[in-house]
């Protein structure tokens, strides 16, 4: 088989960053399944199938080795019924010659094939292979129409979508510069050239791996020669890495009246208005900035003055939004957000911050934390209060940021200010958690009124739709955020009860059955939880811990981190075997009457040693389940049963035929079943126990 | 660089995009926040015909008054429109050559092209490009048009909005707006710098409310009336006025969160509705 490579060079106006960012995966992942529909083999002696590289005018896939014809294939063709096409005596009738000359093969090459609907005559034929070149022409414009990008948009009158015009597309299969069709878009015309050679000359910054690491270590050297901490928004890298091409660095510099701003507003300045990267040293700002350019001959003092000039412009305006917003106090803008919508199903930002402080004191209740309840309430007061600020209509980001600061400035405390500004983290995946607790208190309040609210308004769990990239309401970073906080301050909270307050304050505003929501919202929670748990050997001690205990999130990562560190000790294995076989006893037992257990029904000895155990034991094994002592009650659990229990399941039979006696045997076991079971884990949810 | 004066900036854009097919036209002499909604731009947007134009716009956006503190912030400027329809295929090198036209060094400077979606909620209009930023300064917005008067549009206009101030700013080295020279010796501040101080203090803190609130309901009251009538630049006119009364209120903080994307959504159908006629049209 002879093979060549090929390259497509899709030339664009400036793309946005983040949608190049987020087109390299699937454009490739496109082109490997088209190309494989299509048949075309792949050299398999070359390493790795393509290489995706994106700067802010280009998207260039290279897909080394590729088939020049496509493997031959079999096609069948289906015909008339066989009861048509043959007459009784099994000659071939009219319909059938004519199918077969139809189709150009003797009637002799005519088959039987039995299908759902009956016997039919079919063709096998030999589709011919048809050539890569000419497949890659069609699978090539479908590909790039179907790269995913968050907007599109028209340019001429062939109505071709695509995230900004583009400018011209190159397609070489092997030497040969192959036409793309596709809207009014011109071929790029270049001498012959290999793909790899072409490659080369378009140079390693085209690279975005190798542009984003060549940028990252000049930030680095600048940060080193200032003396300055090494740390760099990564946010803002990747989105610098799609603006230039050869990047280069300066250093720039201003007046230093300008660190009276907040630190934040200053970050949120430099990063928003002139992609550029705030220094700091020792945690403080200084007043230094380090911008990326591009192009060495760019690095010149006019272009590093005007950079100055307009950082300071900037900043000149941002002081004057703090100093509007601080001429009064943070208080004042509270009757305000009874303007502001939170949502238009689910009232104004007024009515969420009434809400919030009821949350925020009976979490304070639930955790045992009273010393906090005025502060949190005050907090969740004031924790909207910055979205009417001039600051936080410039920079959205700064929400929360600012409240805390202008809470400081009017005179709040230092633990109202730090909660309202912690009160919207985590943000993101990586993001820090609120460090105080009256902090993770208000978040926690807030992303349980979110979650509540947005899956809740619309009546219908449904109508949520979070998949991939898509979280419209957040709710999956709320639920998210929710866990994180709760394992990180280990409160005592049960969740169930918070949702369903939560549920309770929107009132009529939540027209579901309050139940079944609230089941709606746990198993989502839960799946979070399952997430975040990561993978565990076997996967099912996860469910086993979940579905076991009230829902208390500290409590239940817990009792999962100590199980999985014993899961191979024979004790856990002893304890699982017990819960096994009591729980399959009783799963046959679904429409028995279980009761209590009476000791006078006991007609065996192994039932009165049972009995004992459990008695002896029980107050022991829950004391150790209350101190938390998950390992050591699994070992108790397991000293206690195991042996016990082998004996009498070998001995007695539980299902007895005096219905009295049964049901007291049975009532046994599940007090047995539920002392472990309903505290730590249901261990009857792992795969096959082998006790060694 | 060669220092030209303000004037001829907008001399020299005139000369350019003159030479490249444009008519240039004369402003609107209604307050207006931007070119785009200048007749020349937003009827000549709609429908199938060919149209080129440039022009200098004066703009208000009362919010954006600093009192003549702030070097780059203003509540009265101008803008110099370019509105080409359909957009030709290099409109990008156009606008490039331009700036060098204007005697700026595109090699020694930094052009960036920054990811920046339009959007006019007022006058129901959108579109994707960029903000383009001369050493990190925005100069200039650059949008292919999608929609206006809230219709989809077949035939893409690319419109070019360039901030004149800044533009000169940089031309003439000067890091304040009023330091600009205007033209024999003649500086910007001697023409506006009063008139912006005033024109703040009165967006901000003495703007008659209720008069601008009986202002806004007559001038709806006459758009509407002029409409059934079929009288497209007088509605069209009259909806403008409207805008700005609603954008003096925002200033002065009459407008709540939530009755501002009522007052913005009667402007837009105001302006559907011009839309709708002028496409209409025999």
């Amino acid at each position: 088989m002879k093979y060549r490579d090929f390259l497509l060079e899709i030339n664009t106006e400036e793309l946005p960053a983040s949608y190049v960012k987020d087109a390299r995966a699937p454009l490739e992942a496109d082109f490997r399944k088209e190309l494989s529909l299509s048949g075309i083999q792949l050299d398999k002696s070359i390493e790795g199938f393509a290489q995706t590289l994106a700067t802010k005018n280009s998207l260039v896939v290279y897909i080394k080795g590729l088939a020049v014809k496509q493997d031959s294939s079999e096609e069948e063709i289906i015909g008339p019924p066989k009861r048509i096409a043959f007459d009784k005596d099994g000659n071939p009738t009219k319909p059938a010659i004519g199918f077969a000359k139809k189709l150009g093969v003797e009637v002799k090459d005519l088959k039987i094939k039995s299908t759902s609907k009956g016997e039919y005559i079919v063709v096998k034929k030999i589709k011919e292979a048809r050539d890569t070149k000419d497949l890659l022409k069609e699978i090539t414009p479908a590909v790039i129409k179907d790269i995913p990008f968050p907007k599109t948009m028209k340019w001429d009158d062939s109505g071709l979508r695509f995230a900004r015009p583009i400018e011209s597309i190159l397609a070489l299969f092997g030497k040969e510069n192959i036409k793309i069709e596709l809207g009014n878009v011109p071929q790029k015309k270049i001498n012959p050239i290999a793909p790899g050679k072409y490659l080369k000359q378009l140079g390693e910054m085209v690279d975005c791996e190798v542009r984003k690491k060549k940028i990252k270590g000049l930030i680095s050297s600048a940060l080193k020669k200032l003396r300055a901490d090494q740390c760099v928004n990564e946010n803002l890298l990747d989105e610098v890495n799609f603006m230039v091409n050869s990047p280069e660095v300066f250093i720039g510099e201003f007046d230093k009246k300008f660190l009276d701003v907040p630190d934040d507003v200053l970050k949120a300045s430099m990063s928003k208005h002139q992609r550029i990267f705030p220094v700091s040293r020792n945690g403080r700002l200084v007043n230094r900035f380090i911008a990326v350019i591009d192009g060495k001959k760019r690095k010149n003092n006019k272009v590093k003055r005007n950079y100055e000039r307009i950082l300071e412009a900037k900043l000149k305006d941002s002081l004057f939004f703090f100093n509007e917003d601080t001429k009064k106090q943070l208080s004042e803008n509270v009757s305000q957000l009874k303007d502001l919508i939170f949502h238009k199903d689910l009232g104004s930002m007024f009515e969420k911050i009434e809400r919030l402080k009821k949350l925020c004191s009976f979490i304070c209740d639930k955790i045992g934390e009273g010393s906090l309840k005025n502060d949190c309430v005050r907090a969740a007061e004031l924790s909207k209060a910055d979205l009417v600020t001039h600051m936080v209509g410039e920079f959205p980001s700064l929400q929360g940021v600012m409240g805390g600061e202008y809470a400081r400035c009017s005179g709040e405390s230092k633990e109202i200010a730090t909660a309202i500004k912690e009160h919207y983290l985590p943000q993101g995946a990586g993001d820090d958690l609120p460090k105080t607790k009256a902090g993770a208190i208000l978040a926690i309040s807030d992303k349980i009124d979110n979650v509540v609210g947005f899956s809740g308004m619309g009546g219908n769990w449904n109508q949520v739709k979070i998949s991939g990239s898509l979280d419209p309401f957040g709710t999956r970073r709320n639920a998210f955020g929710i866990i994180k906080i709760i394992k990180d301050k280990s409160f005592r909270l049960n969740l169930d009860e918070l949702i369903k307050k939560g549920i309770e304050l929107y009132g009529t505003k939540i027209k579901w059955d309050t139940v079944k929501f609230k089941n709606q919202i746990i198993n989502y929670i839960k799946d979070r939880i399952d997430f975040l748990m990561g993978d565990i050997k076997p996967p099912e001690l996860k469910k086993a811990v979940l579905e076991s205990g009230s829902f208390d999130i500290a409590d239940i990562f817990k009792r999962q981190e100590a199980l999985a560190e014993i899961k191979n000790k024979t004790y856990f294995l002893e304890a699982a075997k017990v819960v096994e076989r009591t729980s399959n006893i009783l799963k046959g037992a679904k429409n028995e009457k279980i009761g209590s257990v009476n000791e006078k029904l006991f007609k065996e000895d192994l039932e009165r040693k049972v009995w004992g155990v459990y008695l002896n034991s029980k107050d022991k094994i829950l004391s150790l389940i209350n101190q938390g002592q998950y390992k050591d009650a699994t070992e108790e659990y397991a000293r206690a049963f195991y042996a016990v229990l082998h004996d009498f399941f070998d001995k007695v039979l539980v299902n007895a035929e005096d219905p009295t006696l049964r049901l007291n045997r049975l009532s046994m076991m599940r007090a047995v079943n539920l002392l472990y079971t309903e505290r730590v884990a249901d261990l009857a949810r792992l795969p096959q126990i082998v006790v060694k | 660089m060669k220092k030209i004066s303000f004037v001829e900036v907008v001399e020299r854009l005139n000369e350019f995009w003159g030479k490249n097919g444009c008519v240039i036209v004369q402003p609107l002499d209604t307050e207006v926040g931007a070119g785009t909604f200048h007749p020349a731009t937003f009827f000549k947007s709609l429908g199938p015909d060919s149209w080129r134009a440039a022009y200098v716009q004066p703009s208000r956006r009362p919010t954006d008054g600093r009192y003549a503190d702030n070097p780059l912030r203003m509540q009265f400027y101008y803008q110099y429109q370019v509105l080409v329809k359909p957009s030709p295929r290099d409109i990008k090198n156009i606008y490039l050559d331009s700036l060098k036209y204007l005697g700026i060094d595109t090699r020694s400077h930094e052009v960036r092209f920054v990811e920046d979606d339009w959007e006019s909620p007022t006058l129901g209009a959108s579109g994707l490009g960029w903000e383009v930023w001369l050493d990190s300064l925005e100069i200039t917005q650059f949008t292919y048009f999608q929609q206006i008067g809230g219709r989809e549009l077949d035939k893409i206009s690319c419109e070019i909005t360039y901030g004149l101030e800044r533009i000169c700013m940089f031309i003439q080295d000067r890091s304040n707006v009023f330091e600009l020279e205007w033209q024999n010796g003649v500086k910007y501040k001697d023409l506006h710098k009063e008139q912006e101080i005033e024109y703040s203090r009165y967006n901000f803190d003495e703007a008659d409310i209720g008069m601008h609130f009986k202002l806004f309901e007559s001038f709806e009251k006459e758009a509407k009336t002029l409409l059934d009538k079929k009288l497209i630049y007088p509605a069209y006119s009259f909806t403008l006025k409207a805008s700005h009364a609603f954008n003096v209120l925002d200033a002065r903080g009459a407008v709540s969160q939530s009755e501002r994307p009522r007052y913005i959504g009667r402007i837009r159908s105001l302006a559907k509705r011009c839309a709708e006629l002028y496409i209409e049209k025999p």
